[in-house]
């Protein structure tokens, strides 16, 4: 899903502002309405006390109204002697009820108007303060809007600059696309790291994923430069072996030159053959299935005897209904390659009696040759690497199949020469495998 | 011409001593990198192919050490390395020519003839003496320009020789140089060879010191 950043923080900052305001509002509002009132009040409480202090002096006027004050001043006062005689009034102080006795404030509502009265009563009569209600709200309303026009004023500019600082915070991947752009597929070396710390874990992922991928890349290029390589000997041989058997007179010669040709021919053929197959082994999805071995054991005793025989070598595989076995499920068909791969090995190099064991926990393919100097041992799982002195012809490369097949069923090989002679490989269930 | 193999790959050795020896070359065949750094003494060898990749020491091991104890026999590297680096690193170490396999034989020879020429101050790939002249690429032999027909044995007498003019070379120098381990020297052999050359170029062809060796007789 494609989203712009941009947008999604205006979105989320207007979500998570806009009710924040109106809430500040709303406190605002009640807080302003509390102090305004208190405010006032107190104001009407003080001018009734002031109005109350002239009482004496306003017996004696004869005309209580007071005169008229503009349209309308929001205000309203009264003054009753203890008679409940009127001795001062204003025009809207008219409607004002007497309340003889009465200390304190009431609501009421005349001319579609609210008021707040406050009166003050004692022994020289009483006085009401009134005022109207709409003149607070009118202030509370006007604080609001104030803080309102703020809010619309400020929030373009807040968006203005959340709108540079994300294209500012963006920068840099800029700079990494254009890097990413002109980079070799081999290139190894890291992204910088010079962005907004957010983003550290994606650099790292592809800084990660960069050097895997350069590490394949070269592994895949020294495989092909070896394998490469490794074809050039059989083909100078058979290059060699031909250009003589042209050249030589006798026949016999020539017979053996055609000879010599045919078998690096057979070289080149297995060497391209366990090159296919490794790549297959790297490449390949393996497959997970149930493993029928001792149908697996019957296409290895097919498979198997024909070398064996050839080489002078007896053959003991386990007997046909074997089931003991380390593994229960696993790619039948690269197990199968790997078997053959350590009997080929153990047939061609090793020689007398080669066994083939297994029990729950290992497989052990053994021979009775002369084994591999110790010296050698780790030497010969290397791709391509030949002992010295070899006089069969191979690839190099049984072993990194045999080990690669291992390590996919979790399965780890090791090779050591046995004390009554010869060389035996061991596969057993890898730590944790 | 002697050649010293030193080669570890099975059919690669075998294919080239079968092909040099047919083309005329005697060669001894070595398959290790030790054998062959003592090797190289055995025999008087005028030239040397050596593959890079040795078990026991390495190719650019033993010619360093050859070059190290004085030996200066022209070495032709052979290697299945095309690196421009391997290449500058054998000339570098001492050897003379290199091949890239997979090489042609032909090619082999041709280089390895070379290096023998160069080696020994002819320019010309002609050898000339008298009414003689040996073509040693393809081993042909002319007298007066008509062409004699010579056995690969003969043929190797004449151009070590011709190689030689001016030289009286020992009957045991001549059987080093015509012979590999291979081929048992026959008694007596190399003065049939000398026979038989003297009647298909001449009796005067070839002079016999006696006691010491054969030379060439004197120019006409």
């Amino acid at each position: 899903m494609s989203y712009s950043l941009r947008g999604t923080l205006i979105r989320s900052l207007l979500k998570v502002v806009t009710p924040l305001w109106l809430v500040a509002c709303a406190l605002l509002a009640f807080h302003a309405w509390h102090e305004v009132n208190e405010l006032y009040e107190e104001q009407q409480t003080l001018f009734a006390r002031q109005l109350y202090g002239t009482l004496p002096t306003l017996g004696a006027r004869n005309e209580p109204q007071l005169p008229q004050v503009g349209d309308s001043d929001h205000q309203a006062v009264a003054a009753w002697n203890r008679g409940g005689q009127l001795l001062l009034v204003d025009s809207d102080g008219l409607q004002l009820d007497a309340r003889p006795g009465y200390t304190g404030f009431a609501s009421l509502r005349q001319h579609d108007e609210d008021w707040r009265v406050y009166y003050l009563s004692g022994e020289a009569g009483s006085v009401a303060v009134a005022q109207e209600m709409s003149e607070r709200w009118e202030m509370i309303g006007g604080l609001l809007l104030t803080q309102g026009l703020l809010w619309l004023l400020l929030l373009p500019f807040a968006l203005l600059a959340l709108w540079w600082a994300v294209g500012r915070g963006l920068a840099p991947l800029a700079h990494i696309r254009d890097q990413l752009q002109q980079r070799a597929p081999d290139d190894a070396t890291p992204l910088p790291r010079e962005v907004p710390s957010e983003l550290h874990t994606l650099i790292d992922a592809m800084n990660d994923l960069i050097e895997r991928m350069a590490q394949t890349l070269q592994r895949e290029r020294r495989f092909t430069a070896d394998a490469a390589h490794e074809l050039r000997s059989p083909l100078a041989a058979m290059r060699v072996q031909a250009e003589v058997a042209q050249l030589v007179q006798d026949p016999l010669q020539r017979e053996r030159a055609l000879q010599q040709l045919m078998s690096g021919v057979d070289r080149s053929s297995h060497l391209l053959a366990q090159l296919l197959a490794l790549s297959r082994v790297e490449a390949e999805q393996q497959q997970h299935e149930a493993l029928d071995w001792p149908l697996l054991l019957q296409e290895l005793g097919e498979a198997v005897p024909g070398l064996a025989a050839s080489h002078h070598v007896t053959l003991r595989l386990p007997p046909a209904g074997h089931t003991q076995w380390p593994l229960q499920h696993g790619d039948r068909t690269l197990l199968l390659l790997m078997l053959r791969n350590l009997l080929d090995n153990a047939i061609r190099y090793g020689g007398g009696t080669v066994s083939l064991e297994a029990d729950a926990t290992r497989i052990c393919v053994s021979d009775e040759g002369e084994g591999v100097a110790e010296a050698l041992l780790d030497k010969v799982r290397e791709r391509f690497y030949r002992p010295p002195g070899q006089q069969q012809t191979g690839s190099g490369l049984g072993l990194s199949i045999v080990e690669r097949i291992a390590a996919l069923h979790g399965l780890q090989l090791s090779l050591h020469n046995r004390n009554g002679g010869g060389l035996q490989a061991v596969l057993t269930r890898g730590h944790g495998g | 011409m002697r050649v010293l193999i030193i080669e570890d790959d099975e059919l690669i050795g075998d294919g080239l001593q079968a092909g040099l020896s047919a083309l005329g070359f005697a060669c001894d065949w070595l398959r290790d990198g030790k054998q062959g750094l003592a090797g190289i003494g055995a025999a008087p060898y005028d030239a040397v192919v050596l593959d890079l990749g040795l078990p026991g020491m390495d190719g650019l091991a033993v010619l360093a050490a050859w070059r190290r104890s004085g030996r200066s026999e022209p070495v032709l590297l052979l290697t299945a390395r095309d690196a421009v680096d391997d290449r500058i690193r054998g000339l570098d170490s001492g050897a003379d020519d290199y091949l890239v396999k997979p090489f042609a034989l032909g090619e082999v020879a041709a280089r390895l003839r070379a290096l023998v020429r160069r080696r020994s101050g002819h320019s010309t790939p002609l050898l000339q003496h008298c009414r003689v002249s040996f073509d040693p690429a393809a081993r042909r032999a002319t007298l007066d320009g008509a062409a004699v027909e010579l056995s690969a044995r003969e043929l190797a007498l004449l151009e070590l020789l011709l190689g030689n003019k001016g030289r009286v070379l020992r009957r045991e120098q001549i059987e080093e140089k015509l012979y590999d381990w291979a081929h048992e020297v026959e008694s007596n052999a190399i003065e049939v060879y000398v026979h038989h050359l003297r009647k298909k170029l001449g009796s005067d062809f070839i002079k016999t010191r006696r006691g010491i060796g054969y030379t060439l007789g004197d120019e006409a």
